[in-house]
């Protein structure tokens, strides 16, 4: 009885505690919960506020008549919102894009992986990334001074502003992209297949083309179809080469034509349109179109990945849907289509003596492959590999090389701390500096708390369920968001719904918005890399969920969420289009003093100077270096932390 | 030994990133006999294994001196086409790793690598290859299927066809059964036995008992050196070494 009571008395001091901390316990879950349920929510409002606005364009004109009219011409007497034009010209610059990025990618993935010594590799890798974080204005700013130039003298026509131009531009921006995912496919390939297949006696090319892309090939297959996304989302880039004509090319592999994309459409014409109106809406309809396109490819591209990450990697235990006696058949039509589609293209794109000297080249290949020797197959192979990796290095160079070179003698410091003049032509950029930081460093104040709440729910709080799997649903469609569907929405939902105003506060949460997947996403792989003993053994202890996750578990994962971090900052400096509608102002000769005024900014700046304000070319090559520093060395310093605490954590 | 060699190692020595992995090792591999190689972990077995068919040229940072010679001729040399020495000499890995395709395709695949395009020659190679790896009967009506759905006794004599398939000369063995239940490690010995008539063969094991039922010869190694090499019943029952003794009687390792 004694006993009895004393353990009684101990228990009831006990609860007593616990009934508190189970309170606070539950509090901070439930917060944890409301910031993860967060990306969801965002998603049903952008969903819900374009539909708001886009609906009036699917009633009036029709959806048929709005998607499949071959005419667009919102401001003319008679308005015609026809969207084919515009649906082909995505497609076609994306499939430019395509065939531009995918061979040069895919073998520099295979260079980095399998040919690269590991000095080389420990370069290229972050060189690779920094091509990354090149900001898409810069990309364009570079293809109207540079490519278009280019494709108009070795075509002589009269503009180079064409669906190559944007094409090769776009290929370019989504070559990191490819080339990350797919070289992690290529690398996840066990060791054991390579040997198996070397210890036969096969050469290292037949090793690599025949077991290890195989191998590898749904995660290159999700490199593509994400590079797919990066390249139908993309604004500025493409805005600024394209030409901008809405008509489909005539013929239709001409891609010399002018094209014009939706997003390009939206980017254009935001601007000038009157709210509410008919072509207001024509344009949110657009946006509906983009999102539910750029939607189904992230999508399939994530579930891929996922199925990968499932442990499935090169279990093929499924008949493929194609019988086997089909199937040789089947591969030579595809091979006839794609060749006949390569020839077309070559004859009219390439002056007509590259076309037939490509063209007896591949011949002469088909033929005669059979005579080479394994080996002399393999260095063929491989120069093309090599080729593809120095191209890709050299296209780095040129891009950053010519902004330096050009930008460098603009710097001063009065063009540090002066306003423009003279609409940018002459004076400094110091508005735009301020703003720029201004509008990050509020956009990751927003997103950081919110998007490592998230995180901690979803690792910390949760195990895998219905309810996560919409969360994480939600950040993987914001994540493949366009940034100027942002844009549209900020304007429609902050700037006019919530009349906030034009306003550096309604960029700080559009950008914020924008970067919250990409916040959640490192976090939750940071958290993921702690060792599920360390959370047992505080947990066995006593603690309380809560104090472990703050005291053991966060700790450590700082140097990687630090890093997201500032990967994100580096995003969100270089990013156009979500301010274009909702921050920024061209010209200002102040600070702005409160949250509710506009503000310059570094990519807008650059984007008007290009492409408005003729003879200001000294302070456009300053503006790109100074946004191009700011970018380039926000990812150099992610890089570094991540490889001084990752060097740390291996001794 | 008297028999013809036909892999002769002289005075070779290895490092990884300069720690000394082998320290002149000298062997004599006799042609058309079962090989074993055996001691401790870490002893340098596999690796020396690996120099036969330079298969550690895949590792970063490796240096190696001394000489190797196949029929009598140094494979050390840069000149030496590593493809075709590794067509003479295939290699059986610990982990049975058959590639992510049919049954089939993977035994196909060395024939198909050397150049054998004609569909029916494939076929009497494959099933060749798959007889004589005594796994015929147990996949004949499956050709077609995943070579991952099979078990990892099946798999790892799957990966013996294949190896068979481009007709070697010599097969490595890098402790072909220590991932195996003991039902599939004894279909393995027996095949062993079979395949000597045919191959030279050199294993690696950890585990006694097999070196003495499978092999003719046993070489004994201990911190990256050779230190013993003869006919088995010889080296178990007479070892000339006090370390082999110690090692053999269960004294240490």
């Amino acid at each position: 009885m004694h006993v009895l009571k004393k353990m009684n008395g101990a228990l009831s001091t006990s609860t007593g505690t616990s009934r508190f901390s189970f309170v606070k316990e539950r509090a901070i879950k439930t917060l944890f919960f409301c910031t993860a349920s967060l990306a969801v929510v965002v998603v049903t409002f952008i969903l819900l506020f374009l539909l708001r606005d886009g609906y009036p364009v699917f009633t009036d004109v029709g959806i048929i008549p709005f998607l499949f009219g071959d005419t667009w011409a919102p401001t003319a007497v008679e308005p015609l919102y026809g969207i084919f034009p515009l649906i082909v010209g995505t497609l076609l610059v994306t499939i430019g894009a395509i065939v531009f990025a995918v061979p040069l990618s895919i073998g520099c993935a295979i260079y980095v992986s399998e040919l690269a010594s590991p000095r080389v590799k420990n370069v290229l890798k972050p060189a690779i990334e920094l091509l990354a974080g090149i900001p898409s204005v810069v990309y364009g700013f570079f293809g109207l001074i540079v490519l278009t130039d280019f494709i108009r003298v070795s075509f002589n026509i009269p503009t180079g502003e064409t669906w190559l131009a944007a094409s090769i531009l776009l290929g370019i921006m989504a070559l990191p992209t490819i080339i990350s995912v797919s070289e992690d496919a290529i690398s996840a390939v066990p060791r054991e297949f390579k040997e198996g297949s070397l210890a036969i006696g096969a050469t290292r090319w037949q090793t690599i083309s025949k077991v290890i892309v195989p191998a590898a090939i749904s995660g290159i297959a999700a490199a593509i179809i994400l590079g797919i996304g990066r390249a139908i989302g993309e604004t500025m880039a493409v805005m600024m080469v394209a030409g901008n004509a809405a008509v489909i090319p005539d013929p239709i592999w001409n891609v010399l034509s002018p094209i014009r994309t939706l997003t390009a459409t939206l980017g254009i014409e935001m601007g000038e349109v009157s709210v509410g109106g008919e072509h207001y809406s024509a344009l949110f309809g657009i946006a509906v179109v983009l999102l539910i396109i750029t939607l189904i490819i992230n999508l399939s591209a994530v579930a891929i990945l996922r199925h990968l990450k499932e442990g499935q990697v090169g279990r093929s235990d499924r008949k493929s849907f194609i019988p086997a006696s089909l199937q040789e058949p089947f591969k030579r039509i595809v091979m006839i289509i794609l060749i006949a589609g390569l020839v077309l293209f070559l004859f009219t794109a390439a002056p007509w003596y590259l076309a037939v000297a490509i063209v007896l080249g591949a011949g002469a290949w088909y033929f005669g492959r059979d005579r080479l020797s394994g080996k002399q197959i393999e260095m063929i192979s491989f120069g093309f590999i090599i080729a593809a990796a120095v191209t890709v290095v050299a296209i780095l160079v040129i891009i950053l090389g010519y902004i330096i070179v050009n930008g460098f003698p603009a710097l001063s410091w009065d063009f540090l701390t002066q306003p423009p003049r003279d609409l940018g032509r002459a004076g400094g950029i110091f508005p735009a500096i301020v703003g720029t930081l201004y509008l990050v460093a509020g956009a990751i104040l927003i997103a950081l708390p919110l998007g490592v709440g998230a995180a901690i729910y979803l690792v910390e709080y949760t195990r895998e369920g219905r309810i996560t799997r919409l969360i994480r649903t939600g950040v993987d469609l914001l994540n493949g968001t366009p940034s100027i569907v942002f844009g549209l929405f900020g304007f429609a939902f902050i700037v006019l719904f919530l009349s906030v105003g034009v306003s550096l506060l309604a960029g700080q949460i559009t950008l914020a918005l924008m970067i919250l997947p990409t916040v959640i996403r490192t976090t939750e792989e940071s958290l993921k890399t702690i060792p599920q003993t360390f959370r047992e053994g505080s947990l066995a202890l006593g603690a309380t969920r809560w104090q472990t996750i703050s005291k053991v578990v966060l700790p450590p994962a700082v140097p990687g969420i630090v890093t997201g971090a500032i990967l994100c900052i580096g995003r969100a400096a270089g990013e156009t289009a979500p301010i274009m509608f909702t921050a920024v102002v061209f010209s200002s000769r102040f600070l702005p003093t409160s949250e509710f005024q506009p503000v310059m900014a570094l990519p807008y700046h650059l984007f008007i100077l290009a492409t408005n304000v003729p003879g200001a070319a000294t302070n456009q090559y300053g503006t790109a270096l100074v946004l191009l520093a700011l970018v380039v060395g926000m990812y150099g310093i992610a890089i570094i932390i991540r490889t001084h605490f990752q060097k740390k954590s291996l001794g | 030994m008297s028999e013809s060699a036909i892999i002769t190692t002289n005075n070779v020595n290895l490092w990884y990133n300069g720690k000394r992995a082998l320290e002149s090792v000298s062997i004599k591999i006799p042609r058309n006999k079962v090989t074993a190689l055996i001691g401790p972990s870490g002893c340098g077995k596999s690796t020396l294994l690996r120099c036969f068919n330079r298969l550690n040229d895949l590792i970063d940072h490796v240096k190696i001196t001394g000489e190797i010679t196949l029929d009598d001729k140094n494979i050390q040399e840069s000149g030496t086409d590593v493809v075709v020495l590794r067509k003479k000499v295939g290699m059986v890995f610990q982990k049975p790793n058959p590639f992510p395709k049919s049954i089939y395709e993977n035994v196909a695949y060395g024939p198909r690598v050397h150049g054998v395009k004609d569909k029916a020659e494939l076929d009497t190679i494959v099933e060749h290859s798959l007889r004589h790896a005594a796994i015929w009967e147990e996949v004949k009506d499956r050709l077609d299927d995943s070579a991952l759905g099979l078990s990892g006794g099946q798999q790892q004599r799957l990966c013996i066809a294949r190896t068979l398939a481009v007709e070697p000369e010599v097969i490595l063995m890098d402790e072909p059964c220590s991932a195996l239940d003991p039902i599939a490690t004894a279909k393995i010995e027996n095949l062993i036995d079979l395949l000597k008539k045919d191959y030279t063969v050199i294993i690696v094991t950890h585990n006694m008992q097999q070196a003495a039922r499978v092999s003719d010869y046993t070489g004994f190694m201990y911190l990256g050196k050779l230190i013993e090499c003869g006919k088995t019943v010889q080296i178990f029952e007479h070892p000339q070494e006090e370390l082999t003794e110690n090692y053999i009687t269960g004294r240490f390792g």
